[in-house]
């Protein structure tokens, strides 16, 4: 088994950002092992689009196709992913760290015993072998994991590397979609999407306003939602207001949430928990409003403001939009 | 309901990492000393579930950890907060096992257990932050998966109808059993243990199985920690300065527009 299979996951019309910045890695990997990258995209709908955003000089590029991709059946994603393997050989697997390889993900490496490790920074080649770096502990570990298997098995952390370039490769090919029998143990019954999910995507917006349990109860939350609205930004939360129900968890920013790379991202009454501050490690700018001066979120934030965020947010946003007038 | 709950017992996951240290392999971490070590954080809401479940349909709900003799502590708690009974699986050759190995042992421990209906896992643990060793167990088991799940909708004796998270999506889905669920924190608040549960805990013997228990050979690692790092945050943020709450706001939003960010 030799050279790297890295695995992009479609959305709408392309391909999701994720996808490019993990074929970046993959470049990168391949050149330090001196081996070819094969890229694949998994796809409901017609992927030809997709799949010339997917042109990172690949030596091939493989699209599996199929209507029956649509719905997120574990089942179907790990057949999809064996039958590549199976045909491209590789060393090392590389795909992004989503909702659903975090899923499909453990289950292809216990069927097959791969070593696999989820959610890494970087991935190198040492003298022991393939070598993971991934956080732990929240994010306040780094470890280094040698992954072992044929193949080794990764996910990559969103908004970590930049996006690959795009460049010629090799030859577009199309793959059956394996057949399955349905899993006898677990039927899908319905997909319910998730309310208010379907404005900005978190992931891909630029600027990010979220609120934490130091808004206090539900009937404050349009404190968040009216500046979101105001400054065009979308609404994230921390985990115990999602827990609380206040706003679904589609919404949650952190390890167990959305990782997201907003230029600017605006935390409201949030501690500042490592758990929290592993979902921005990529914002580029972070403020904090907090009524605490020695909460960690200050040590995060470049810009803070120490005081009731009833006071402090309702003047920022109407300073903000005297300004733009 | 035969239900098992994996439990495992961790540092507490809001110490700062400027509270950790390396332990002496220099693979593993812990909280400087007087910080005791907890149940994770999921597996209580697993616990929960798997109490829920046996006070509509009766059964039992036996807790099992993979961990040195401290973990007898987290599975004390399960029992105070009302789990029938625990075992800990310790043994010194299994102190860095990866999820292979640590679900191989899980695994071989429920196959004794017997006639179990329903495992529940957590979705991860807040020290590894694996998010693996429920799926390489319900492999191993034969068991049908799905994780992470946030709403147990319908329960009866032979299958459940329970909501899975995706990005932005649940899951309805129909699991027959028995099944292996991870847990996640929406479902539920753990209960406190009772006075008299935490009574039945300070009486309960954990019993242990070692590796000559469950006839588990030597594991080998298919993923080998090399290196352990602690990272430690010392940033500053700029704090604004102004008369009251609301000039502080007003005074963000000018240096935020000065600065061409907003
Ligand atoms: C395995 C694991 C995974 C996790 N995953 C996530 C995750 O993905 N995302 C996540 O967010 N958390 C996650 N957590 C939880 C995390 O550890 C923290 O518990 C959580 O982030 C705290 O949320 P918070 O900051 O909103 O609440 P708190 O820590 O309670 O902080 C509230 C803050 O609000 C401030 N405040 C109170 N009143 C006001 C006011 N009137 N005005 C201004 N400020 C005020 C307080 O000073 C405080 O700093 C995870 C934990 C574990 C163990
Ligand atoms: N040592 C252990 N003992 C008992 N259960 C465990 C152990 N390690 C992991 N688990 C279970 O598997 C889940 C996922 O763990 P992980 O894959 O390490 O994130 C945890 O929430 C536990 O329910």
């Amino acid at each position: 088994m030799a050279g790297i299979l890295v695995i992009a996951e479609a959305a709408g019309t392309g391909v999701t950002r994720e996808s490019l910045e993990t074929a970046s890695l993959a470049m990168r990997l391949a050149a330090a092992m001196q081996q070819p990258v094969c890229g694949a995209l998994l796809g409901a709908g017609d992927l030809a689009n997709a799949a010339a955003q997917f042109q990172c000089g690949f030596s091939a590029l493989l699209l599996v196709e199929s209507p029956q991709l649509a719905t997120y059946v574990a089942q179907q994603y790990v057949a999809a992913v064996q039958s590549l393997i199976a045909k491209v050989q590789p060393a090392v697997v590389l795909f992004p760290h989503t909702a659903k390889s975090r899923d499909w993900a453990p289950r292809l490496a216990a069927k097959i015993g791969s070593g696999l490790v989820l959610d890494c920074v970087n991935v190198t080649v040492e003298q022991e072998g393939v070598t993971a770096s991934k956080p732990m502990y929240g994010g306040g570990v780094l470890a280094k994991l040698v992954v072992h298997g044929d193949p080794a098995l990764v996910s990559v952390r969103a908004g970590i590397f930049e996006c690959a370039q795009l460049s010629s490769g090799g030859a577009v090919e199309r793959m059956e979609l394996p057949q399955l029998a349905a899993h006898p143990g677990i039927q899908h019954l319905e997909s319910i999407s998730i309310e208010g999910a379907g404005g900005q995507r978190l992931k891909d917006a630029k600027t990010i306003i979220s609120g934490g349990r130091g808004i206090g109860e539900k009937d404050n939350w349009h404190f968040i939602v009216e500046a979101a609205a105001a400054l065009g930004a979308a609404v994230g939360c921390s985990r115990p207001v999602a827990d609380a129900g206040w706003v679904s968890s589609s919404s949650q920013v952190g390890l167990s949430g959305a990782l997201v790379a907003p230029d600017i991202y605006i935390a409201v009454g949030i501690s500042g928990a490592i758990q929290h501050l592993a979902g921005i490690s990529s914002a580029k700018t972070v403020i904090a409003i907090n009524n605490d001066p020695e909460a960690d979120i200050f040590k995060r934030a470049d810009y803070g403001v120490v005081d009731d965020f009833k006071e402090v947010l309702p003047a920022f946003v109407e300073r903000i939009k005297q300004l733009r007038s | 309901m035969n239900i098992v709950v994996t439990i495992k017992q961790v540092e507490d996951p809001a110490t700062p990492p400027s509270h950790m240290v390396l332990g002496a392999s220099g693979k593993s971490v812990q909280s400087v000393s007087g910080v005791p070590r907890v149940m994770n954080g999921y597996d209580a809401n697993a616990v929960e579930e798997a109490l829920r479940l046996k006070e509509k349909h009766g059964g039992k709900v036996t807790v099992v950890s993979l961990g040195d003799s401290s973990a007898r502590n987290t599975l004390k708690r399960a029992i105070a907060m009302g789990a029938d009974s625990c075992v800990l699986l310790s043994d010194p050759q299994w102190e860095l096992l990866d999820s292979f190995g640590t679900a191989t042992v899980l695994a071989a421990a429920i196959r004794k257990i017997g006639n179990v209906d329903l495992v529940l896992c957590g979705r991860q643990a807040s020290d590894s932050d694996a998010g693996q060793v429920l799926y390489w167990l319900a492999e191993m088991r034969e068991f049908p998966v799905a994780s992470p799940i946030v709403k147990i909708e319908e329960s009866s004796a032979d299958a459940l109808v329970v909501h899975s998270l995706l990005e932005e999506e649940y899951q309805r889905l129909s699991v027959k059993l028995p099944a292996l669920l991870g847990i996640s924190s929406e479902i539920n608040e753990p209960r406190q243990p009772s006075p008299k549960g935490t009574v039945t805990a300070t009486r309960t013997m954990v019993p242990t199985w070692n590796a000559a228990a469950l006839a588990v050979g030597p594991l080998t690692c298919k993923v080998d920690m090399t290196k352990l790092e602690i990272q430690i945050r010392t940033g500053k943020a700029e704090l604004i300065e102004g008369a009251d709450g609301a000039a502080r706001g007003r005074a963000l939003a000018d240096k935020l527009h000065q600065l061409e960010l907003l």
